[in-house]
């Protein structure tokens, strides 16, 4: 009896070992804060790369079955007779630029092969091509917006 | 009386050099017994990462070949020519190959220091895996020296980040499409990936904030965790009791006897 | 009461005096081979760290005349070399990718410094150490150097064996 008595008057911990602890978790959360703040300062903010709104001409001007390939932007308009489509040339493995070939586009890093819809047909390629979103502008151009990603297919009607 | 006179006869200005050459290397010319050997290594701050003495077997050269002391000194090298080339080096997409061109024809010598830097870069991956070969063939990373491979793995990997690192600022096509290979198997690994390529990149694809983020890591960051580590790495040579030594097998018979008590 | 051991276990020598330094606890002794195998660092071991770092340096300077350091034409993000290849010593990673990004780009090099780094804690035992390819040692030795030579022959392939399209071409044809 006379023991528990004492264990309970004496807490597990003592008040000096309490702050002791207090203050080491204090100087680890503030190390934690401070290592994220670092982190989120590296992360890219500001995209200082090329605008992701590319204007690619007048729907006039594309004839069906043409593929008009943008090198600087690395996209290629399609005009098929659902519409228009645009394709990225940025190969889904490592990020090489893929170019068209007979049965679609094929990687010359690694020979990931492509059909004609950017779906992979061989090679080590773990998806298909991008799509991007197509817009009119109000003066009548095409536009692709290359931070939208739509599902392969979707076609653009004017 | 008559060692004073001679030192007497010294001239002032012989006097005023021997006292500036005392003041720095404070214990004589080139020790011939065995206390200025000491105090020649312990006395001086850039000698004394060694022991005073060593072991016979670890001066063996077919025992290390070396391997460490040549990633060391090729990582001297590299460091001085590095520092060299930023003379000249220009961290820009626009600029970059320019300087590769006028460092190859322009400018003096700038060939011999860039050549030097790469190739140097080059035999410092192959020799730094030469040396982990040797340790681990030799078994000596064995307690009490388990730690001390773990710094010797990550100076590996800092050996690869830097030589990657420096792979891209020529801003060649080797370059370009390296480093556009390279983030990209970094950005298949799960959770970290993406963000991590998007730290090296600074964007989404190789470009100039590629440039200047690698820059940063190749010339202070890298170099600097480099050092930071290689100076544990031989300060724990020496606490580890210095190289590997036969002798510090466990003697069967004696393990023996210590199981009959 | 036990007998002790008194045998000396390295020969005095007379022109040394002898005192007792420390006591340890322990079952066996630890002493090694006679101090007198040591010799002093200077000059020693610091004159072959400078032959070796000055050998490395006119190497260095010899293959800088010789060999200029590869340079291409700028870089161009619309025109990928065909093929594209990695530095060297990543090459054998490049192969490994070709086959699959994310078992051999992220697993594979993610197990193997798992792996470097927990070798010593699980290898302990004090067997073949400081001896070059010590027999008690097999298996170990045997295992760095499969992994050695597989990630060599990795390397070699990706270096010589791949040609455009990362198809298998043959160097000699």
């Amino acid at each position: 009896m006379k023991k528990e008595n004492l264990r309970m008057q004496q807490p597990e911990m003592d008040r000096r070992q309490f702050h002791s602890r207090l203050g080491w978790l204090g100087v680890a959360a503030s190390g934690a804060i401070a290592a994220a703040g670092n982190l989120l300062y590296l992360k890219p903010a500001v995209d200082y790369g090329p605008p992701t709104r590319i204007r690619v001409g007048r729907p006039e001007e594309y004839k069906e079955g043409l593929k008009e390939i943008y090198e600087n932007e690395r996209i290629v308009v399609v005009c098929e007779k659902d519409g228009f489509a645009a394709i990225s040339v940025k190969c889904t493995h490592l990020g090489c630029t893929v170019r068209t070939s007979d049965s679609g586009f094929e990687c010359p890093c690694h020979g990931s092969q492509f059909d004609n819809d950017g779906f992979v047909t061989g090679g080590p390629a773990p998806a298909p091509l991008n799509w991007y979103q197509i817009s009119l502008t109000p003066n009548g151009e095409l536009e692709v917006d290359k931070s939208v990603v739509v599902p392969s297919g979707t076609y653009f009607k004017v | 009386m008559a060692p004073d006179k001679s030192t007497e006869k010294k001239s002032a200005g012989m006097e005023f050099f021997e006292n500036v050459y005392r003041s720095i290397f404070r214990y004589g010319r080139i020790p011939q017994d065995g206390e200025g050997a000491s105090y020649a290594v312990f006395n001086n701050l850039f000698l004394h990462i060694h022991p005073v003495k060593v072991s016979r077997h670890s001066l063996k050269f077919t025992y290390t070949f070396g391997l460490g002391v040549i990633a060391t000194s090729l990582f001297l090298i590299l460091t001085f020519t590095g520092v060299w080339l930023m003379f000249y080096y220009y961290p820009s997409a626009t600029e970059a190959y320019g300087r590769m061109l006028d460092l190859r024809s322009s400018v003096d010598f700038g060939f011999v220091l860039r050549n030097v830097h790469k190739w140097a870069a080059e035999a410092m991956v192959f020799f730094v895996v030469l040396h982990m070969a040797r340790v681990f063939l030799t078994g000596a990373y064995k307690p009490p020296r388990e730690f001390n491979w773990v710094i010797g793995v990550i100076l590996l990997l800092l050996t690869l980040g830097l030589s990657f690192t420096g792979y891209l600022l020529p801003w060649d096509q080797l370059a370009f499409w390296a480093i556009t290979v390279g983030t990209s198997i970094a950005g298949y690994a799960p959770v970290i990936g993406e963000p991590l390529r998007q730290f090296l990149l600074g964007s989404d694809s190789v470009g100039q904030e590629a440039l200047i983020r690698f820059y940063v890591l190749h010339v202070v960051i890298l170099p600097g965790l480099l050092y930071v580590f290689l100076a544990v790495h031989f300060w724990r040579i020496r606490k580890d009791g210095g190289l590997s030594h036969p002798s510090e097998n466990e003697p069967q018979d004696v393990a023996e006897k210590g199981a009959e008590l | 009461m036990k007998e002790v051991d008194t045998t000396q276990v390295y020969p005095q020598d007379p022109n040394k005096t002898y005192g007792l330094m420390e006591l340890v606890r322990g079952t066996k002794p630890t002493v090694g081979p006679a101090p007198e195998d040591m010799v002093y660092s200077w000059p020693h071991l610091l004159i072959r760290e400078l032959v070796i770092f000055l050998t490395v340096a006119a190497c260095l300077l010899v293959a800088a005349f010789l060999f200029n350091a590869p340079l291409e034409e700028l870089a161009n993000p619309n025109h990928p070399p065909n093929p594209a290849k990695a530095p060297w010593y990543f090459l054998g990673l490049q192969e490994l990718v070709s086959y699959s990004a994310f078992v051999g780009g992220v697993v594979v090099p993610g197990l193997l410094v798992v792996a470097l780094i927990l070798v010593p804690y699980i290898d302990r035992k004090k067997v073949g150490v400081g001896i070059w390819f010590a027999r008690e040692r097999w298996l170990a030795n045997g295992t760095f150097l499969a992994f050695l030579i597989l990630m060599c022959i990795l390397i070699i392939v990706g270096m010589y064996f791949r040609g455009p399209n990362w198809g298998f071409v043959v160097p000699w044809e």
